[in-house]
């Protein structure tokens, strides 16, 4: 048992890479879903143990391990969980099952190599999350970028190749801004790639600027932030729909764990000289995207640039350096993932029956696909933050912790969420209600029990979030406070800290 | 013991979960969960009624919605006089409506859903009462805009039903951007959510200021205080229809009758005048929200009831009128008369539910929202006669209604001449209302649906009689037994609801003057009975008024006819607007800008790469090496031909020959080992390294 107990998160980073390693062995397509199906299940229950042995009210990492792996260059094997990031592994775990179901029927064609990148990309981000060591974390970083870029040129949509190319070429941008961010930190912070090590190191403010604008780059197109976003419309919607679930649900996060793994423990000082520029920029980018989707004919870009402004958020959220942005800025994560996770989903389904993504092409589905509807508005109104659903906890919270540094940030933002409102509905109202506008849209089959199955946990969690957001905030609480209280040390003129109450 | 009480949101909820879930299973019997989950709702509701009245507020704390710094949120249920007789109302008409729908929407085929959604809505406003602190408040605000968006959608095939469902959400969510800002406002200056506590601090906390463009370094201070009554009640005139946002709730008449009732008697509108009641001790505090308020429900008031007088759909008659007793409710918090707004909250209430649901029966008979269109159904049903007897009943008490709250508007003593405005406001409105009440009815009556006659065949016209004799005299005895009842149930509101608005001056004139100036009822009494009398002498065919008033009238006719042309503005100069500029925003600036940028550094570098190719790879290096190599060929050539043919070759024969020779002898004289070999090799690598090293 003991080597179960101790090992935990090398063992979610094992279990996706014995299950490529079993499913060569596999002969016959069935199986091989079962496999990876299997497998992801299992990654979720380790995360779920691991969730139940996780330690409340404690500080630092949990779970660490750590193992030499090329002392030469000071790099190690080392990987842990603290509140921040034990969400984050939840959020994977939860949600590749989820893809392999989806992808049961959806894809026909070289199943065993869509199978072993879901689980490549489930590993590579288990690692991205959990580790303690630069190197590592980088390396893994990259490995995200490969599966993703063969899901969408493989078996992705009309225009599959220039998105992938389009995704590719901002990632690589990204990953080589990390790169040199990460090279810095080694040769300022004392040769070591130990993360621990480096963020409890104090840093001069010309290292701070170049090292923060350098990762925070990197972040930010991974994020994405409005300059940088469009690579993301193109490749969320012609990648399948377990690439679009994964990218939106998981791969997004990257940045903003980023910010909160990095920028914000190490710059602070930084940090706060770029939060207005960058708070700006989130609060445009919310509206800006609200904008966007708006303008959308097609499903998935909708949902696309829906993250877009869902993102604003997150960053509104991580940089009002305030116990309870940083709170809904994590959570306002978690939600987006399970919403809009759930919205490519459902956007998927309709795909498989119709093969069509345009919004134009349904309406009237209340009568045909009553379940699906149901489902499909949950979804939809909890992306825009309806009260009751999980998004309206993170965006209050983040709306709260901006409120103190600028009260005209909290209306702008709000008008994003009323955008929101506005294009969710009427999306809901041209797809799901009304006739229908092709005969196709009118014959539709309702969700199957593998369908059902794929969306009803992301329901209930949305649901149950929304009530009661307790139990997670209890998790990252001592971890956000700590990372407030660190910033407020290291810059203890931070106006917005002197603020609260 | 005093969480049972839970069970008053409870049970509708648990209602509505069990038919959203299992509602295939129930088929056609979803209201035999909604009925007994709304009737115990409404037993416990008086059960607490009286819980209140003998034993002061009920206080029930539920659990830690979430904690995050300084932001701690309980959730807690909070019962004190003024949510007991909300809760009463809302139980109340919600269980009518539920009996009643059980029959009205038979053979729809989403039966369940209805109930479910309509046992939802009852459950949002029931919690929305009950909230003690102001998030769960905008919680339950924000699922009530959701449940009515589901009912108005109802009739999803119908695209007027679903673009009105989509407006009024969106309507809402607009307004309720105030009521968010105003919440997080709150926060900001009083560190907590707990209504209760905010209500304690308000007086203590006057002066307190905010730097509002700190971040800019600049000085702007304001008093929270003042401004968060302002962003509350943005968020009231949206979900109470009030003058820019009321363009919902006529077009939520989409919905089905019985949801109209819910929507305008228990649910929905009434969360505006709540709320601003809960609030009122903070209210008290900000003249300048206090006058806002009033004047905008005012205004409200007397906009919808002149629109209301001119509209020929009897639905969209009363959904005007909705709105003009709803802004006559506001008006009254805005003068200070929060008791009165109550009042008058009440028993709109529970005589607009009456209204619609006779109306919908009314409606459901003749097959037709228009009353003036004079239909010739032929599926009538003959009991309607009956039904549209009820109507007339429910058209007086609105007569005694504006008595009681008139009070209210008598001793505002807070706005010197300004409340001159406002008695004529009041005033104006009673009269418009009696007249467009009295209008629609005679309208019904005198184009009267045209049934079959069932015993003796062929059809019949039903026109009732309005004032025949033998209905004028009872009608006037319920009037007057109405009037004093009602009399007396003001004198007991005012002393129940004193402890649950701790206002303090306002108030305290009410009571006391109470008692000595009732006689001032008589004045809206009189001025109603006016409308009435105006409006029966007015009484003519309409073609008429077209050809005979004079142009400004005609024109004032049209604008309200045309409901102030609120909808074609906000169609022109928002709607299209908003969707064009998302529409520019994506082609123009994402596509052609950022994306270009991209693009356009994607393609500049493929140019760039092109261009090194040809030019620097293939023209330059290449050519440079393909020239070194024809060069080199031609050397190569000049070699062979000169130097090795002719000359190298010779000599390499002679030695060679020499070789061999010399290759012979040794042979012959001593054999070499392949040691000896690599012995000499490694003496001249060593010497070489040495060399290296001493020149190093």
């Amino acid at each position: 048992m003991t080597i179960f107990t101790e090992h935990m998160i090398s063992w979610m980073v094992v279990i996706p890479f014995l299950g490529i390693a079993l499913l060569a062995f596999a002969r016959d397509e069935e199986w091989m879903r079962r496999i990876a199906f299997a497998c992801t299940l299992v990654e979720f229950g380790v995360s779920l143990i691991l969730w139940q042995r996780f330690e409340l009210g404690k500080q630092g990492m949990q779970f660490v391990e750590r193992m030499e792996w090329m002392p030469t260059f000071n790099i190690q094997y080392a990987v842990g969980v603290d509140g921040i990031s034990i969400l984050m592994v939840l959020l994977t775990a939860l949600l590749c099952p989820l893809c392999v179901l989806c992808s049961w029927r959806a894809i026909t064609t070289r199943v065993r190599a869509f199978l072993s990148l879901i689980l490549l990309v489930e590993g590579a981000m288990i690692v991205v999350f959990t580790a303690l060591d630069l190197f590592l974390f980088f390396m893994l970083w990259e490995l995200t970028m490969i599966p993703m870029y063969f899901m969408i040129i493989l078996w992705g949509g009309p225009n599959r190749i220039a998105a992938g190319i389009k995704f590719v070429l901002y990632s690589l941008t990204g990953s080589l801004l990390l790169l040199v961010g990460i090279l810095g930190l080694y040769l300022e912070g004392g040769h070591t790639y130990d993360l621990l090590v480096l963020s409890e190191q104090t840093y001069s403010s010309n290292t701070q600027f170049w090292l923060f604008l350098a990762l925070f780059l990197a972040f930010a197109i991974k994020m994405p932030m409005v300059p940088f976003h469009t690579w993301l419309p193109d490749a969320h919607s012609e990648a399948p729909t377990a690439g679009s679930v994964i990218l939106a649900g998981v791969l997004l996060k990257m940045g903003g764990y980023g910010f909160l793994r990095f920028c914000l423990p190490m710059f602070p000082e930084a940090s706060a000289k770029f939060a207005p520029f960058i708070l700006w920029l989130s609060v445009f980018a919310i509206v800006y995207g609200g904008y966007l989707a708006l303008a959308q004919t097609d499903l998935k870009k909708l949902v696309a640039y829906s993250s877009v402004s869902h993102m604003g958020f997150v960053t509104l959220g991580v940089f009002a350096f305030n116990s309870q942005g940083i709170q809904g800025a994590i959570l306002q994560m978690f939600n987006h993932g399970l919403t809009t996770g759930a919205l490519f989903l459902a956007v998927g389904q309709l795909y498989d029956r119709t093969h069509s993504r345009a919004i134009g092409d349904y309406g009237g589905l209340h009568k045909t696909m009553p379940r699906f509807v149901a489902l499909f508005f949950l979804f939809s109104v909890a992306a825009f933050g309806l009260p009751g659903t999980c998004n309206f906890i993170g965006e209050f919270l983040v709306l709260v912790g901006i409120s103190d540094t600028s009260f005209a940030m909290v209306l702008l933002s709000m008008v994003g969420i009323v955008l929101a409102a506005a294009y969710m509905l009427w999306m809901l109202q041209r797809v799901a209600l009304g006739e229908s506008t092709t005969k196709a849209a009118a014959v539709l089959s309702d969700l199957s029990n593998r369908e059902l199955a794929t969306v009803v946990p992301l329901a209930i969690m949305v649901l149950w979030i929304g009530v009661y957001p307790g139990p997670l905030m209890e998790m990252m609480d001592a971890s956000v406070t700590h990372l407030v209280q660190q910033m407020a040390a290291s810059q203890s003129s931070i106006p917005a800290l002197a603020l609260i109450r | 013991m005093m969480s049972i009480f839970v069970l008053i949101p409870l049970c509708p909820l648990i209602a509505a979960v069990v038919l959203s879930l299992g509602g295939r299973r129930w088929g056609d019997q979803g209201h035999r969960i909604g009925i007994p989950a709304m009737g115990l709702s409404f037993a416990l509701s008086l059960y607490a009624f009286f819980e209140v009245v003998t034993s002061g507020p009920i206080s029930i704390s539920l659990y830690r919605l979430m904690q995050a710094g300084s932001l701690v949120v309980d959730l807690n249920l909070y019962i004190d006089q003024l949510t007991v007789l909300l809760l009463i109302l809302v139980t109340g008409v919600s269980s009518v409506v539920h009996v009643f729908s059980s029959r009205y929407m038979i053979g729809d085929p989403r039966y369940n859903r209805f109930f479910a959604v309509i046992a939802l809505f009852t459950f949002s406003m029931l919690m929305l009462v009950m909230s003690g602190n102001l998030l769960m408040l905008y919680v339950f605000w924000e699922v009530m805009g959701l449940c009515s968006y589901l009912l108005i959608s109802h009739w999803a095939q119908r695209k007027p039903a679903i673009q009105a469902a989509t407006k009024a959400f969106i309507v809402n969510a607009i307004a309720d951007v105030g009521l968010g800002f105003g919440i997080i406002l709150t926060f900001a200056t009083f560190g907590t959510l707990d209504i209760q506590t905010i209500l304690a601090q308000a007086e203590g906390l006057q002066d307190h200021t905010i730097n509002l463009f700190w971040w800019l370094g600049m000085e702007y201070h304001i008093h929270p205080i003042t401004i968060i009554p302002f962003f509350l009640f943005v968020g009231a005139m949206g979900k109470s229809a009030q003058l820019p946002f009321h363009v919902w709730l006529p077009f939520a008449m989409e919905a089905p009758t019985p949801v109209s009732a819910l929507i305008h008697a228990a649910t929905m509108v009434n969360a505006g005048p709540f709320l601003l009641v809960r609030m009122s001790p903070l209210l008290m505090l900000s003249p300048e929200a206090m006058t806002f308020i009033a004047i905008v429900g005012g205004a409200t008031a007397l906009f919808a009831a002149m629109v209301s007088m001119v509209q020929s759909d009897i639905k969209k008659n009363l959904a005007y009128s909705t709105i003009s007793q709803i802004g006559f409710m506001i008006m009254l918090c805005g003068i200070g008369a929060f008791v009165a707004a109550i009042f008058h909250l009440l028993a709109h209430g529970f005589l607009k539910a009456f209204l619609f649901l006779s109306t919908g029966n009314a409606l459901q008979a003749v097959h037709t929202n228009h009353h003036a269109a004079n239909p010739h159904s032929s599926h009538s049903n003959p009991k309607t006669s009956l039904y549209v007897g009820a109507l007339v009943l429910a058209c007086l008490p609105p007569f005694v209604i504006f008595s009681g709250p008139y009070e209210g508007v008598w001793v505002a003593n807070g706005f010197g001449s300004a409340r001159i405005v406002f008695w004529l406001i009041g005033l104006a409105t009673v009269f418009f209302t009696a007249i467009y009440l009295f209008r629609g009815i005679m309208l019904l009556f005198q184009h009267g649906p045209t049934i079959p006659n069932v015993e003796k065949g062929g059809t019949v016209t039903i026109k009732p009689q309005l004032f025949s004799p033998k209905h004028v005299f009872p009608l006037i005895l319920v009037g007057g037994v109405m009037a004093y009842l009602l009399m007396v149930i003001w004198t007991w509101l005012v002393e129940f609801l004193a402890p649950a608005l701790p206002v303090s001056s306002l108030l305290g004139a009410e009571v006391t003057v109470t008692t000595a100036s009732s006689w001032w009822m008589l004045l809206p009494v009189g001025v109603a009975i006016g409308g009435w009398m105006y409006a029966m002498a007015g009484q003519r065919p309409r073609a008429q008024v077209h050809s005979e008033e004079a142009d400004w009238k005609r024109a004032l006719y049209v604008l309200f006819l045309h409901k102030g042309y609120f909808d074609e503005w906000y169609e022109v100069y928002f709607v299209q607007p908003t969707l064009r500029f998302a529409n520019w925003l994506w082609r123009i600036v994402d596509i052609r800008g950022f994306d270009r940028v991209v693009h356009s550094v994607a393609s500049s570098s493929l140019l760039l790469a092109s261009w090194l190719w040809r030019v620097i790879d293939i023209k330059g290096i290449d050519r440079m090496v393909v020239g070194l190599g024809g060069s080199s060929v031609g050397l190569g050539r000049w070699l062979w031909r000169v130097v090795d043919v002719r000359w190298l070759s010779y000599n390499v024969r002679q030695i060679l020959k020499g070789a061999d020779v010399a290759g012979q002898i040794l042979q012959e004289t001593e054999t070499r080992t392949i040691q000896h070999h690599l012995l000499v090799m490694v003496f001249w690598l060593v010497s070489a390294i040495c060399l290296l090293y001493f020149l190093v």
